[in-house]
């Protein structure tokens, strides 16, 4: 019978496969690392896009800036080997020599002058070109030395010379940045099979002595988060630099063949409420909300536990960072007086409006709906897809008003607090009295100074509630044991490899 | 000719306006939050997207006609190419997962048949409940768990391609096809049992009967070959739905397939991609139609087409 015969074949071709598995499980090599990440960069250039999942692969791997941000959060000098100003209107930069491009070329200062000028050009419209405005002029005085001065004191100009958009490439590679970028780093990036994986191969003729360590990396993009637990525990990929939930931490944790690192980061999980809209204009009805909000509760539900409370638009790895959280505690009981005081003694009804893509931000909702309801405040969860929620909630121009009366995300970027002073950002908060301290707090470069100026900017968010700070998302990244020189904390958005390998 | 002209016309003009009454902007999702009004403006520029709408369709049909479907937003590389380096992935694993389908569901629907209101249909019939109840992601999952994570037989996933050798490869689609069919196995199995029960009741296989031939000789030429006709259709049907599903094992065993690409190309809002695969898996379950339409011809000669 033929059905029979078909079915040996099956037999023969199943074991025949089972035969091979065994050849095949030992696939990692120790100077290699799979690193799984959630989404994929839409493009690989630096200077055209502002994407974190970009900054995940290129930054300070492929490409680097003259000042680097530590795995601490301090600035070091990098392909600047140091600097000196006076006046902090001009900047000197000295270069490292012998630093050489992917495409075997010597970085020089005429390098550092067209990535700059072509940053502060608005033809080339960088993504960050606000960040480049205070430069006057970028003046080449021999081939590595460069100057640059400003039109006025800009107390952030060190840290924009640090960020991703100020990597420096060379020149006759400018056309390929978004598909073949060319830098200083450690790593150059060898294959880009779209929609499945990139492989970055060790820069053999890298100026840093003896890094990287690993000869080849792969990102594995995986966004299903069971999908991306099932990959690390099947052994098919070796670090999960974002994708884990907090769910799952705990089981990992008991599990020997792995090591979850658990750290800080920038990225303040939000509550946003439209300061435009009724009730929210009323600021009694802001600090009800607030003070309606059990946020240890909220950390517990959603997150598991990890992260830290926030009260204020600062995170824990700022260097300016004041716990004010206590300023405006739970306290129903006053937040009912609040409402009442208000206008509101039977509370109001409002949705809010999450994307599930990021799922802790339906989580954390779902706890916050329970807490509102005790009240008073009537809560409904409306769930939208990521795009909708950026055309619709965050709304940039073109987009006149933002809809939406409640939403929550995480607001990954460091220094962020300039949000809350641009009166058209989507919390649609306008105080003067903010924008002129965080204006003051822009062109003060003295230290001290400058703290003080934003210990007082998170008192007056805590006190104003243009939102509610709920926590800091926590960095999970799970590895196999033997991975070291993972950065613990996230100062700011990168994936830093140059350091990692494997512990003999 | 015509009619296949004009459907592939309207599927496409449908696709086109779809994606545009999406909410969401392709340069928003970009940009992301930590992105400036400026920056997004920049996009939307690059990509032609502040162009009136007829004008953006014109032209897009006008280049797919002469076989240039645009270049993907993400990726800034031509769709076709994108296609065509995903039809790797996502044929042979429709393929095998049709292969399996077929293999399965018709024994098993011809063994339910057969043995009718007895222990051997009750069982295949609950075997194809299950089939049916079961998502494919899910069976994915445990697929996965058990012969990856358990047992360490195969990966959790990827795909490395055919470069690495063609038993690697079709190795590690193996666990996706089989999820993937699954569910079509069970609808398949039970579009067999009945249509094979109906064709046993007929008065021709009662006189096949009585002329002595052997059973077996009645099930295959007599029952099961005019069955085929219902057993086609439907398989028909699903080899397209199979292409549907691939969407989601695509995804949950992360193989660079043309389901994934189209997944991610309509959370990015990649609207040439997403125009792109649609249109072409279009073509394809088209061409699938007028397959199944052609072989009706040969399992029953009586059926022509002028």
């Amino acid at each position: 019978m033929r059905i029979g015969k078909l079915a040996r074949v099956t037999l023969a071709i199943a074991l025949a496969l089972a035969f091979e598995a065994a050849g095949v499980t030992a696939q990692t090599a120790p100077a290699t690392l799979v690193v799984q990440v959630s989404t994929e960069p839409p493009g690989l250039d630096l200077t055209t896009s502002p994407a974190s999942a970009i900054a995940g692969v290129v930054f300070d791997n492929v490409q680097e800036g003259l000042i680097k941000i530590d795995r601490t959060g301090k600035m070091i000098p990098w392909l600047a080997e140091r600097w000196y100003t006076t006046d902090s209107r001009n900047y000197t930069f000295f270069l490292r020599r012998n630093v050489r491009f992917h495409n075997g070329r010597e970085m020089r200062a005429a390098d550092v002058k067209f990535a700059l000028d072509r940053a502060v050009n608005p033809e080339t419209k960088h993504p960050y070109r606000t960040q480049y405005e205070a430069i006057q002029d970028v003046i080449v005085k021999d081939d590595y030395t460069i100057t640059v001065s400003l039109k006025k004191l800009d107390a952030t100009f060190l840290y924009t010379l640090a960020r991703q958009g100020s990597v420096i490439y060379p020149r006759e590679a400018v056309d390929s940045l978004k598909t073949q970028p060319l830098g200083t780093g450690p790593f150059t990036v060898s294959e880009w099979v779209r929609g499945d994986r990139i492989v970055l191969v060790k820069n053999k003729d890298y100026w840093g002595k003896g890094l990287p360590r690993l000869d080849k990396v792969t990102y594995r993009f995986i966004a299903d988060p069971n999908a991306a637990l099932a990959a690390l525990k099947a052994g098919d990929v070796d670090v999960s630099a974002f994708g884990i939930g907090p769910e799952s931490v705990d089981e990992l944790k008991k599990d020997a063949r792995f090591q979850v690192i658990v750290g800080d980061t920038t990225n303040d999980v939000t509550l946003s409420m439209n300061n435009s809209k009724k009730p929210f204009t009323d600021k009694r009805v802001r600090l009800a909300v607030t003070h309606a909000i059990n946020k240890d509760e909220v950390l517990k539900g959603a997150m598991f536990g990890y992260g830290k409370i926030l009260g204020s638009n600062v995170d824990p790895l700022n260097p300016y960072y004041v716990d004010v959280s206590k300023r405006v505690p739970y306290d129903p009981a006053k937040a009912k007086k609040l409402l009442a005081e208000a206008g509101y003694p039977n509370g109001f009804d409002v949705t809010f409006r999450v994307a599930p893509q990021y799922l802790y931000t339906v989580r954390s909702a779902e706890i916050i709906t329970s807490q509102f309801a005790k009240v008073g405040i009537r809560a409904k969860i409306e769930q939208i897809e990521w795009p909708t929620w950026l055309s619709q909630v965050f709304c940039l121009a073109p987009c006149q008003n933002p809809d939406y009366e409640m939403s929550i995300i995480g607001h990954a970027e460091a220094w962020d607090i300039a949000n809350f002073a641009n009166p058209k950002y989507y919390f649609r908060w306008d105080n003067a009295d903010f924008q002129k301290l965080f204006a003051e707090s822009q062109i003060t470069v003295d230290d001290t100074k400058r703290r003080d100026l934003y210990v007082k900017m998170q008192q007056m968010l805590a006190d104003e509630a243009p939102a509610v700070w709920l926590y800091m998302h926590p960095r999970l990244m799970v590895a196999k044991k033997g991975v070291t020189g993972l950065w613990k904390d996230l100062p700011l958005l990168v994936l830093d490899l140059s350091e990692v390998s494997w512990q003999k | 000719m015509a009619t296949l002209a004009v459907t592939l016309l309207l599927v496409s003009l449908l696709v086109f306006l779809v994606v545009r009454v999406l909410p969401g902007d392709p340069a928003l999702v970009i940009v992301g939050i930590e992105g400036s009004a400026e920056a997004a403006e920049r996009i939307r520029e690059s990509l032609g997207l502040n162009r009136p709408l007829i004008v953006q369709y014109g032209d897009w049909v006008g280049r797919a006609l002469r076989g240039d479907l645009g270049k993907s937003i993400q990726y800034d590389v031509p769709v076709a190419g994108l296609i065509a380096s995903r039809l790797p992935v996502t044929l042979p694993l429709t393929l095998m997962a049709a292969g399996f389908m077929a293999l399965a569901a018709v024994p098993v629907g011809l063994f339910a048949a057969t043995h009718q209101r007895r222990w051997g249909d009750y069982l295949a019939m609950a075997l194809s409940q299950v089939g049916v109840a079961v998502p494919a992601f899910w069976a994915g999952l445990l697929l996965i768990l058990l012969f990856a994570v358990k047992l360490g037989w195969f990966k959790s996933g990827g795909f490395d391609g055919w470069g690495q050798g063609a038993l690697p490869a079709l190795k590690s689609l193996l666990l996706p096809a089989v999820a993937l069919g699954l569910f079509q196995f069970a609808v398949l199995a039970r579009t067999t049992r009945s249509a094979v029960l109906e064709v046993l009741r007929e008065e021709y296989v009662r006189t096949a009967r009585a002329k002595g031939l052997a059973e077996r000789a009645v099930l295959f030429r007599h029952a099961l070959r005019n069955a085929m006709i219902p057993i086609l259709t439907v398989a028909g049907i699903q080899l397209g739905q199979l292409m549907a599903g691939s969407i989601v094992l695509e995804s949950v065993f992360y193989l660079p397939g043309l389901g994934r690409l189209a997944i991610g190309a309509i959370s990015a809002r990649d609207l040439p991609v997403v125009q792109g695969v649609v249109l072409f898996v279009a073509c394809v379950i088209v061409t699938i139609n007028v397959a199944v339409d052609l072989l009706y011809g040969v399992l029953d000669p009586r059926i022509r087409y002028e």
